[in-house]
């Protein structure tokens, strides 16, 4: 049903020698799911945006139904036929109550009242959310808001739909939400695009695009791209972390099949059933207890003691955010704070530097309680950095320099002192002199998000508070940013909070986890005792690691291979270890 | 985690809430002119008790009927004193140097009171009433003939929708990055008139980046919806004149012609 030929696009403003696709041909069969993967700036969107014509080709041709997108006779048809989702659940969704913005698709296409009303009702069932259907869209949450997007495409009945990063701002809960409702509706016969970062999402289709600055570089099963591993990375891919565990465990020397992409598949490769029989070992004994390196020195950096918070007390809308929640983070540690939206993390973080008051309890910033005297409050602030989720948002000077100098100016320091403060901030979030005058504006997503950073880090915080530094970036953005985080906390010690949805995020880079669920303290513990609890975490809406899920269920296989594995490295070790052992290579 | 309240729509299931929102907004229309031809206290009396009967059976609490004059009230008592010692008349009843009090001062006063009074609350029983999508329907509904002089109704329409929608969306994020700013240092509350508003730009700035940026997403996305105006449009929601509206419509004529007879006395 779509077909592009020779399909070559540049955008006007850039002059016609970036082309940003080059050469597509690229055709879908109706009732397809494809899944089209590539870093920021392989042209992924431009290409959504191809599809429905909201931009038509610099040179080639795209048939919808053997229909020309450049011919304006047939626009809106193409339009309705192929539907499109975009990533900000909040900047589609036009009207103030749900239902009615369900109808504006239809309402634009003239179709009859009744008629309008009765795809309004079913659409909103297919997604699940009819139960909201007179509520606002602030009201309610990301995911929900997705698939009320969804349902206003879907009300106007297209064979089609684009779906341009739709999980990218979502939390774990909210991107299964999606994902359901995308893959019910392929079922139903519905043609879909799913434009995604997610590997694991990727696996879900049938078909996996990857494109690399304009091209297509691979068009195939999602088996047969992820076994080319070392291509993926090669263009700042990742595979599912399962695949690349079977791809090194290859390369050792075992016979593993190369098609794996999933913990099932795994499991029941015949290779991993015959390496690991079911016995009882020795080794069940041997878990790696990581011993917490840290000497208690005499003041913490934040003690928590008591801390409940209520919002709009005595009043209807009264709402619990924080509850009894004791805990103390000694100095240059780095621990992850866990926990779906709604469980205090971020209500928890604004306390760590007075930008909210407990209602009741106590938060002793190395040994000083915050509380005790308002006036110390700027010198908190400074003490304690805190970046808050998308900072990029906050950027307002018309330089990176200026930018990154605004905490700094108001600290009382000489112009020389500044000046240091913002080299260093910039030198170490990895922008070099070449960006000081740029406007941060004209910077890539990930280039913004760092200037951000550095603004905090320009303070000279002894405590950094990050809330999901990573969200909403490629998994190419994603590592650098993480990994001068990492960098930042073991070069200047400085205390790390990371707050995140992502587990695997958290495993890699933290020693301590503190989950959050519903204003109480879950679990604070090693990662390896964490993930052990792998059942009660995604009871409360949270995901473990790909690999801690496979070593849970090789555990059940073999008693050696302990539920507490969390990293790739560790569980290739243990298992080479075993066949090793077991002198059972094949 | 805040809620936002817009406007001051309050839910219930009366039958003023389900008139025709065109019908409300001709009503209040009437009311508003009505009040003008008012000329003595009797009118006054007649439009009040019909006032209290409408929230009687719209089924509004009257404190909230009277919230809307808090807003009002210095011009209130402003209009009440000038009128009070401003009016020229005979029945001094004391004067004090170039202030006199007169009977007629008096009158002139209570009029302009109660005139406002029922005027302010009276309006305020349309917004209570009517939720804003509603209201913006009746306006589009309402500007359609205007079209012919090129008045653009359905553009009006959309963009009140639009601003409707975005209120909360935008309030949260002015929240979010006037948190961010003070964790930076930003000191907001402190300082003069011109480091006060200076203080502002770290935020207006974001916040204006932000609203472009959302707002060509939404257009972007609509434009996907196949959105191209009012043309071929059709609505879920066909506004239909029912009969409560008519009852409505008699109700108005029946109170219009009470209010006109009470000039004859």
């Amino acid at each position: 049903m779509i077909k592009t030929e020779n399909l070559y696009f540049a955008y006007p403003s850039e002059g016609a020698s970036h082309d940003v696709l080059k050469g597509l041909d690229i055709s879908i069969a109706q009732g397809e799911f494809v899944a089209v993967l590539g870093h920021n700036g392989s042209g992924k969107s431009t290409l959504a945006r191809q599809l429905n014509a909201l931009l038509t080709p610099t040179k080639g041709t795209i048939w919808i139904n053997g229909k020309d997108t450049k011919s304006l006779d047939h626009l809106w048809e193409i339009r309705q036929t192929m539907g499109m989702v975009f990533q900000n659940p909040d900047n589609q969704l036009v009207a103030t109550v749900v239902e009615e913005d369900v109808a504006f698709g239809p309402e634009n296409l003239g179709v009859p009242p009744d008629e309008i009303r009765k795809r309004v009702d079913e659409t909103l069932k297919t997604v699940g959310m009819e139960a909201f259907a007179l509520s606002a869209p602030h009201n309610l949450s990301g995911g929900q808001k997705q698939r009320v997007a969804i349902a206003g495409v879907l009300a106007m009945h297209p064979d089609c739909i684009v779906l341009d990063e739709p999980t990218a701002m979502l939390d774990p809960s909210g991107r299964h939400e999606v994902l359901n409702t995308i893959a019910r509706l392929n079922k139903e016969g519905i043609t879909i695009i799913l434009i995604t970062h997610f590997m694991e999402e990727a696996v879900l289709a049938d078909r996996v695009i990857v494109m690399h600055e304009g091209e297509v570089v691979l068009d195939d099963i999602p088996k047969k791209v992820f076994s080319q591993v070392d291509t993926m990375k090669g263009y700042t891919l990742s595979v599912p972390p399962v695949t690349d565990l079977a791809h090194t465990l290859r390369r050792a020397g075992l016979n593993l099949g190369d098609s794996i992409m999933t913990v099932d598949e795994f499991i029941e490769d015949e290779t991993v059933r015959k390496l690991l029989p079911k016995k009882t070992n020795q080794f069940a004994a041997v878990s790696p207890a990581k011993t917490v390196p840290f000497t208690q020195e005499s003041t913490p950096a934040i003690e928590i003691k008591n801390l409940s918070h209520i919002y709009s007390p005595d009043s209807v809308f009264e709402m619990r955010a924080l509850e009894d929640i004791s805990l103390t983070i000694h100095q240059g540690e780095m621990v992850a704070l866990i926990g779906h939206t709604g469980s205090g993390k971020s209500t928890l973080i604004q306390h760590l530097n007075g930008l909210l008051h407990p209602t009741s309890g106590h938060v002793f910033i190395e040994g000083e309680d915050i509380q005790s005297d308002k006036s110390k409050l700027k010198s908190i602030r400074q003490k304690v950095g805190l970046v808050f989720q998308y900072p990029e948002h906050q950027l307002f000077e018309a330089s990176v320099y200026n930018d990154v100098a605004f905490g700094p100016s108001k600290m009382n320091l000489t112009p020389e002192e500044i000046d240091t403060h913002v080299k260093e901030a910039l030198a170490t979030v990895g922008l070099g002199e070449e960006y000081y005058q740029k406007s941060p504006f004209e910077l890539s997503g990930g280039q913004k998000r760092r200037v951000a950073i550095a603004g905090v880090l320009a303070m000279r915080p002894k405590i950094l508070i990050l809330d999901e530094p990573a969200a909403g970036l490629d998994p190419k953005g994603r590592d650098e940013i993480l990994s001068q985080i990492k960098h930042m906390h073991e070069t200047l010690g400085i205390t790390v909070i990371l707050v995140s949805h992502s587990m695997d995020d958290a495993a890699r880079l933290t020693d301590r986890i503190i989950v959050l669920n519903k204003g109480k303290l879950l679990y604070d513990d090693t990662p390896a005792k964490v993930f052990g609890q792998a059942q009660n975490l995604q009871s409360i809406g949270l995901d473990i690691p790909q690999i801690s899920k496979l070593a849970a269920r090789l555990g059940e296989i073999n008693p050696a291979i302990t539920s507490d594995i969390f990293s790739m490295d560790e569980l290739a070790a243990r298992i080479l270890d075993l066949v090793g052992k077991g002198g059972l290579v094949s | 985690m805040t809620r936002i309240v817009i406007g001051q729509y309050y839910p219930s299931n009366s039958v003023i809430h389900r008139l025709d929102p065109r019908i409300k907004l001709l009503g209040i229309m009437f009311y508003i002119t009505a009040l003008f031809f008012v000329t003595n206290f009797i009118g006054y009396g007649v439009a009040a008790v019909f006032l209290l009967v409408m929230v009687k059976i719209a089924k509004v609490p009257l404190l909230f009927l009277f919230r809307g004059l808090r807003t009002i009230l210095f011009i209130l008592c402003f209009a009440v004193i000038l009128n009070l010692f401003m009016t020229p008349g005979e029945n001094v009843i004391f004067a004090v140097g170039f202030l006199r009090l007169t009977m007629e001062g008096v009158y002139m006063a209570g009029q302009m009171a109660a005139r406002l009074v029922l005027l302010i609350t009276g309006s305020s029983i349309l917004t209570l009433t009517t939720s804003p999508i509603q209201l913006t329907d009746g306006v589009e509904a309402l500007l359609k003939p205007l079209k012919i002089i090129k008045v653009p109704a359905h553009d009006i329409a959309i963009m009140m929708t639009i601003a409707l929608r975005n209120i909360p969306t935008l309030a949260e994020e002015m929240d979010k990055i006037m948190k961010a700013q003070k964790a930076r240092g930003a000191d907001l509350d402190t300082g003069g008139l011109i480091k006060r508003a200076k203080s502002l730009l770290p935020i207006l700035i974001p916040l204006f980046v932000s609203a472009f940026k959302r707002a060509d997403e939404l257009a972007t996305a609509m434009e996907a919806r196949c959105y191209r105006g009012d043309m071929g449009r059709t609505r879920m929601k066909v506004m239909k004149i029912a009969k409560p509206d008519i009852l409505a419509l008699a109700v108005l004529a029946i109170y219009g012609t009470l209010l006109f007879l009470t000039r004859l006395l």
